[in-house]
């Protein structure tokens, strides 16, 4: 029978807090560059833990113009929209790539996504925290994931790497239905399928585009993807199908596992009296 | 116990005196603070309403500086120049249009910010604290006049048996297990952080079509990048980071938090503000490597 590995000796956190006071009563030099990052203590652990280090914030913003009139009721897919979606998230993932570029990244972790759909432009705002491996120079080419710093972290150990974000939309008219329809179907309960049509055809023209992009990418797969569906707020006859996913390539010769250790907390989950160490 | 600030009022001082604490942790916070020897002495606050009239609604402020005018400049500030492409002189043509930064609205801002943070900070230095855990910080409109209220709250902490800091108490947003990581990772808060940046957009005639769902020149129908609304929100984005570094003083920013808020003003023309704070962290001994991180499958 073998026994686990006794764990690490937990740090005095009184003792920490009183070496941290100690640094706080002798005046200070500043210098250097700053660093800026939006990842919690965890995460920044967890990257330094696979030989990673947070580097700064980036953002990027694209904007589109919809052209005026595209959402008059008509057939098909609504393309000057779903192309305008197209060219905001492009615009947006093309500067934040140049921003991580620039700030010596070799990707950019835990990207929050914003992207409003209004009449008449696109507008789709990507910020996260750009990264590198510990004391790396500059990277050749870099990625964009909207996976958090601790999944990144996973990934990694798992021996796959993320690619970039990858994404798709479309936007298309629902059909209408014929008066006759109309007035037969008034007073029953019943499945209206122009609408289920549309959102099947908008679905399946923007998961085509987000997986087009992944394999443009060179990735083996996608995860993580995000979707939003519906009909837009100015116009009830057109439904929106949006989806953004990371795209992620094997690095590793096989997929290594992980093999995670199933406990039992015999904690209470809520309350917790005790400041957790990290190392337990 | 140092000597209280200007703006205390006298009862404060009073109330901070009294013996017993008061303050806005959880009891897992609380509970937490007192296993890291951060002992709480009372909930501090700092307030102040700013009036911003001058830059409401109808302010010639609001409605921007004409480049072209005598005496308006920003000097030092973000400036870019969009110029029209077709030619055309018109009264209803706009030949062209500027992305700005508006500097008189941060440094109001800022005023507001740091004279509500000031006062939270002299708050709990009347009452011998080291420092502030928990702080939030809330800005908003105070009635339905333009009149901004910032509010700052937190709970002020004395390190037992450890020494006063030599630039006044510390602040953090965090409180609890997340401020007990802090420290176990190496990392000391020196303050809380926050800036607002404004960039005005004064439209050109492609952004006008183009806000507008109008085409880009002849015959161009379809979707186009409109470059100048994207290049000042990148901007505000920009200018709010670098402020913030050139407050880091070579520290890290931890937990960055970035907000954008649009207003728009029509025809293309918006005021772009960015909001970003975050606790600044300094490292207080080198870097301890984690062993990796066991991944764990809870069965509750």
């Amino acid at each position: 029978m073998t026994h686990p590995a006794p764990a690490p000796k937990r740090p005095d956190v009184r003792q920490e807090v009183r070496k941290a006071a100690e640094l706080l009563s002798r005046p200070h030099n500043p210098g250097g560059r700053g660093v800026t990052s939006d990842l919690s203590v965890d995460e920044v652990l967890l990257l330094h833990s696979v030989e990673w280090e947070p580097v700064d914030l980036v953002f990027g913003s694209g904007l589109a113009s919809v052209p005026a009139g595209v959402w008059t009721w008509g057939q098909g897919e609504i393309g000057p929209a779903s192309e305008s979606h197209a060219m905001a998230f492009r615009a947006a993932a093309n500067r934040l790539a140049s921003e991580c570029t620039r700030v010596g990244g070799h990707g950019v972790v835990g990207v929050h996504v914003e992207a409003e759909v209004h009449r008449l432009h696109i507008d789709v705002e990507l910020v996260g925290t750009a990264v590198r491996p510990v004391r790396a120079g500059n990277a050749p080419q870099v990625f964009s994931s909207d996976l958090s710093a601790r999944d990144f972290v996973l990934l990694v150990q798992a021996g796959w790497m993320p690619l970039g974000l990858a994404f798709g939309a479309s936007f298309t008219y629902v059909p209408r239905r014929g008066v006759g329809t109309t007035i037969r179907q008034k007073a029953q309960n019943v499945e209206l399928t122009n609408f289920t049509e549309a959102m099947y055809s908008a679905r399946e023209a923007a998961m085509a585009r987000l997986q087009d992009f992944g394999l443009s990418l060179g990735a083996h797969g996608l995860v993580d993807a995000t979707v939003s569906e519906g009909p837009m707020a100015f116009a009830r006859h057109a439904i929106g199908f949006t989806a953004w996913a990371t795209a992620v390539k094997m690095v590793a010769d096989e997929h290594r596992r992980l093999a995670p250790q199933v406990v039992l907390p015999l904690d209470d989950a809520v309350v917790q009296f005790e400041a957790t160490s990290l190392r337990d | 116990m140092t000597q209280s600030g200007p703006d205390l009022p006298e009862a404060a001082e009073r109330r901070l005196e009294s013996g017993s604490f008061s303050s806005g942790l959880t009891v897992p916070d609380f509970a937490a603070c007192l296993s890291m020897g951060l002992r709480p002495v009372g909930l501090v606050q700092g307030f102040c309403a700013m009036q911003w009239a001058w830059y409401g609604s109808g302010s010639p402020y609001m409605r921007g500086l004409n480049p072209y005018a005598p005496g308006a400049s920003n000097r030092g500030s973000y400036v870019e120049n969009y110029n029209c492409p077709h030619g055309f002189v018109s009264a209803e043509h706009r030949m062209w249009g500027q992305n700005y930064e508006q500097p008189w609205i941060e440094a109001a801002w800022a005023q507001g910010y740091e004279t509500a943070y000031r006062r939270m900070v002299e708050e709990a230095q009347d009452a011998g604290a080291h420092g502030i855990v928990g702080v939030t910080n809330q800005v908003h409109q105070l009635t339905d006049a333009a009149v901004t209220e910032f509010h700052l709250l937190g709970t002020a902490v004395v390190v037992e048996d450890g020494p006063a800091p030599a630039e006044g108490p510390w602040t953090t947003y965090l409180a609890g297990q997340r401020l007990a990581k802090l420290f176990e990772a190496g990392f000391v808060p020196i303050s809380v952080v926050a800036v607002l940046t404004s960039v005005r957009i004064w439209a050109y005639c492609i952004t006008a079509y183009l806000m507008e769902g109008g085409m880009y020149s002849w015959g161009g129908y379809g979707p186009h990048d409109i470059d100048q609304v994207a290049s000042a929100h990148m901007a505000a984005r920009g200018l709010a980071r670098e402020r913030v570094r050139s407050q880091l003083g070579g520290d890290v920013l931890h937990g960055a938090h970035m907000e954008m808020a649009r207003r728009e003003i029509g025809e293309g023309d918006e005021v772009v503000e960015c909001t970003l704070l975050g606790t600044r962290v300094r490292r207080f001994k080198d870097f301890d490597p984690l062993a990796k991180a066991m991944p764990t499958v809870r069965l509750t």
